[in-house]
């Protein structure tokens, strides 16, 4: 009830924020394209971002995964006019917003660290833009008492952001970003400062406002699941550059290179042998490459990286592997198990087939299937 | 000589608010004792002071001391030009000081060691140079102006005058604070005036406080440059009629107290809650003392409290 309500304000309250400035008032809550175009940025040497090209689809929630410096913030602050780009440009519905400074980019965002005002209570603070905006004191306090709604933190909202927990003050600060209804609304991290579950909690309820207001939306975080179970299609960056984005289960099914495929997902690396007529060799078995990389010549040395679910293991006296670690998971079992060569596999199970497997079993590994990827072996290892 | 009188204040007052911490708990006859010996050292001169104002022939009491004091023009004047002076020497520190410390804090954290020891460099040259100085360099028109004085007070007020804005504004989140700010819709006009400034209230009554009763109180600089501010002319009703002076040094004591009440009400008013930057629910607790922060932090430039720790009173009794 409290949902469809807000949708209906957040019309409302838009229109008379925005007022006379744009025609369709409503045609906008669909939210607008956004685009980064070939941006540079660099800090001497470090390229934060190097040709960095990103389209976000209107509505659409798009999520920067990479590891930590790799230029997901810089890319997220560029496009909110926070951080100068050294060339490129940031389209925002189409227009031109390169030089424009970050208060007239009409977006909202929300930290990683504590952003509230400390001597604003929070209804206070989710009207700041709306006060910026000269909107009345009675439609203001309407529109921001809404929007604790929304986060649920309307018995809060005369506390001050000290009287607040971390995860109640990160939805303040996402009200407040929404309030003045803005085009894009921009995440860092706004979750690694809080502890797990109340992380996953409200990683499901930004989702859902985000769906429910229909706003264009780009999220950073360095945290897999994160990024997999929330967004539209996730980017994978590295040193500055968009590896691959694509949706969800496409980043994880079909890496487009090694980078992606050991960053999302675990994989375990084994060194392998390619094979005639698209094979390769694997821990002794023979298994196809995967289609788009036939091109290994036969007799190449290479490594193949396979998900954990992709290995059978039995246990087998005669096997050549032992089992160095056991983990249970309620219904599925991680066991690691070290193979000859100094190579190390991970692999998961159902916990009953791996009642018999112990730390220090012998067990035989083999691949089921088609490995993730096939590499150049990495250097330096055998 | 203001700033003098009132520094042990200070200390004092916020000496009584931490007495709830368990690191300086004495007993009570010990914290009586001292209490006493304190108090007695600065109350018998003041008892002594009042005494011989109002002491007249032959040991009666007569108000004539205090009646000539309220009819001195003189003095009146000098009182008013030195009460100009001050507030615009507070004024002049607020307004050039806090953006250059906002400014060297989000853009140029380079220079922050640099900007310290400029601001310290009024301690170490002598104020006679510094005379000599101004003789030097300006034209005598300038020198003719008690204008001349504010900026001088701010600069010689500056070793702590900037230390108090600055440790505010470094116990801030400054550039979240901004970047929410400016991403809201807030020009950087409006970023300073509705984020910053409010939640800098503290060190800004903190530096004006300390500027101002610098300004107040200073006499060499003044009587140097020939101006008659107030202890100039304080000091020549001094040579003159001892008995009116002794009034009036009380009666200085008194406007200056009063200052201190007033600046401190101000400063605990509505007092603003620095530093969103602490994880979890535990947070700070709410508004302890009248002042007591303001007394913090004016302890704290002045070097009695941790300068390390900006408004240690966050970390004084007063619970959720
Ligand atoms: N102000 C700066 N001065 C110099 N180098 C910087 C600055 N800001 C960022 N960098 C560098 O740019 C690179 C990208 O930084 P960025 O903050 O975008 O990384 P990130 O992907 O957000 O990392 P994290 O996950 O740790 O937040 C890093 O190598 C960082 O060291
Ligand atoms: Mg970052």
């Amino acid at each position: 009830m409290r949902d469809v309500g807000l949708v209906q304000t957040t019309v409302r309250a838009e229109t008379a924020t925005r007022g006379r400035g744009s025609s369709a008032g409503s045609e906008e809550r669909a939210g607008v394209r956004v685009e980064l175009v070939e941006c540079e940025r660099r800090y001497g040497v470090v390229a934060a971002l190097d040709r960095f090209s990103l389209t976000i689809e209107p509505g659409e929630l798009v999520a920067l995964l990479g590891p930590s410096g790799c230029g997901k913030t810089t890319a997220l602050r560029a496009l909110a006019g926070l951080e100068q780009i050294d060339s490129g440009s940031v389209r925002i519905r189409d227009v031109d917003v390169t030089a424009l400074p970050p208060h007239r980019r009409e977006l909202g965002m929300v930290f990683q660290a504590y952003s509230l005002f400390p001597n604003m209570t929070a209804i206070d603070n989710v009207g700041f833009g709306l006060r910026l905006r000269k909107a009345d004191a009675k439609s203001r306090r309407q529109r921001a008492g809404d929007l604790l709604d929304l986060v649920g933190l309307s018995a809060q909202s005369r506390r001050f952001p000290h009287e607040l927990s971390g995860g109640q003050q990160q939805r303040v600060a996402l009200a407040r970003a929404l309030a003045v209804a803005p085009r894009v609304l921009l995440l860092d991290e706004p979750l690694s400062a809080l502890d797990a579950k109340v992380r996953a909690q409200l990683r499901d309820e930004i989702r859902r406002i985000q769906l429910e207001v229909g706003i264009t939306t780009l999220f950073v975080t360095h945290d897999q699941e994160e990024a997999l179970s929330m967004a539209d299609r996730v980017g994978v960056m590295a040193s500055g550059r968009l590896q691959q984005i694509g949706a969800p289960d496409e980043v994880y099914e079909r890496p487009v290179n090694a980078f992606v495929a050991e960053f999302v997902g675990s994989v375990s690396r084994v060194p392998a042998t390619v094979g005639r007529d698209g094979t390769v060799d694997v821990l002794g078995r023979r298994v196809p490459l995967p289609s788009p990389q036939s091109a290994f010549a036969p007799g190449a040395t290479v490594d193949v990286l396979l998900r954990p679910e992709a290995f059978a293991v039995r246990a087998d006296p005669c096997g050549l592997g032992v089992v160095t670690r056991r983990s249970f998971r309620g219904p599925v079992l991680h066991v690691a198990v070290a193979v000859p060569g100094q190579v190390e596999v991970v692999a998961t199970m159902s916990a009953t087939a791996g009642a018999d497997i112990g730390v220090g079993t012998a067990v035989s590994v083999e691949p089921t299937g088609a490995p993730l990827f096939v590499t150049e072996p990495r250097a330096g290892v055998a | 000589m203001a700033a003098l009188t009132l520094s042990p204040r200070g200390r004092s007052r916020a000496a009584g608010a931490s007495s709830g911490m368990p690191a300086f708990r004495f007993g009570v006859v010990t914290r009586s004792v001292i209490l006493v010996v304190a108090a007695l050292y600065f109350v018998v001169p003041l008892v002594a002071s009042g005494r011989y104002a109002l002491e007249g022939a032959h040991g009666t009491y007569t108000l004539s001391a205090v009646t000539a004091l309220f009819h001195d023009s003189a003095l009146w004047s000098s009182l008013q030009l030195s009460a100009e002076i001050a507030l615009g020497a507070g004024l002049l520190t607020l307004v050039l000081l806090t953006p250059t410390s906002v400014w060297v804090n989000l853009r140029m954290p380079k220079l922050r060691r640099l900007m310290e020891s400029l601001t310290l460099l009024p301690l170490v040259v002598p104020v006679v140079v510094v005379v000599l100085g101004i003789y030097g360099a300006f034209p005598t028109t300038v020198v003719g102006s008690p204008v001349l004085l504010v900026f001088e007070y701010v600069v010689l007020a500056m070793p702590y005058s900037y230390r108090a804005i600055d440790s505010g504004v470094q116990a801030l989140e400054l550039h979240t604070l901004v970047d929410a700010s400016r991403t809201l819709g807030a020009s950087w006009p409006s970023t300073f005036r509705r984020v910053l400034v409010p939640n800098l209230r503290t060190s800004l009554v903190a530096a004006a406080f300390i500027t101002i009763a610098y300004s107040l109180g200073e006499f060499a600089m003044a009587s140097l440059l020939s101006f008659t501010t107030f202890p100039v002319q304080l000091y020549q009703i001094g040579t003159d009629q001892i008995d009116e002076a002794t009034a009036v040094s009380v009666f200085a004591l008194l406007v200056t107290w009063g200052l201190l009440l007033g600046l401190s009400l101000l400063g605990g008013r509505r007092r603003a809650v620095r530093g969103s930057g602490a994880p979890g629910p535990a947070g700070r607790p709410p508004v302890d003392g009248v002042g007591a922060d303001l007394v913090a932090e004016v302890e704290s430039v002045l070097g009695h409290g941790d300068p390390g720790v900006p408004g240690i009173s966050h970390l004084r009794g007063g619970g959720t």
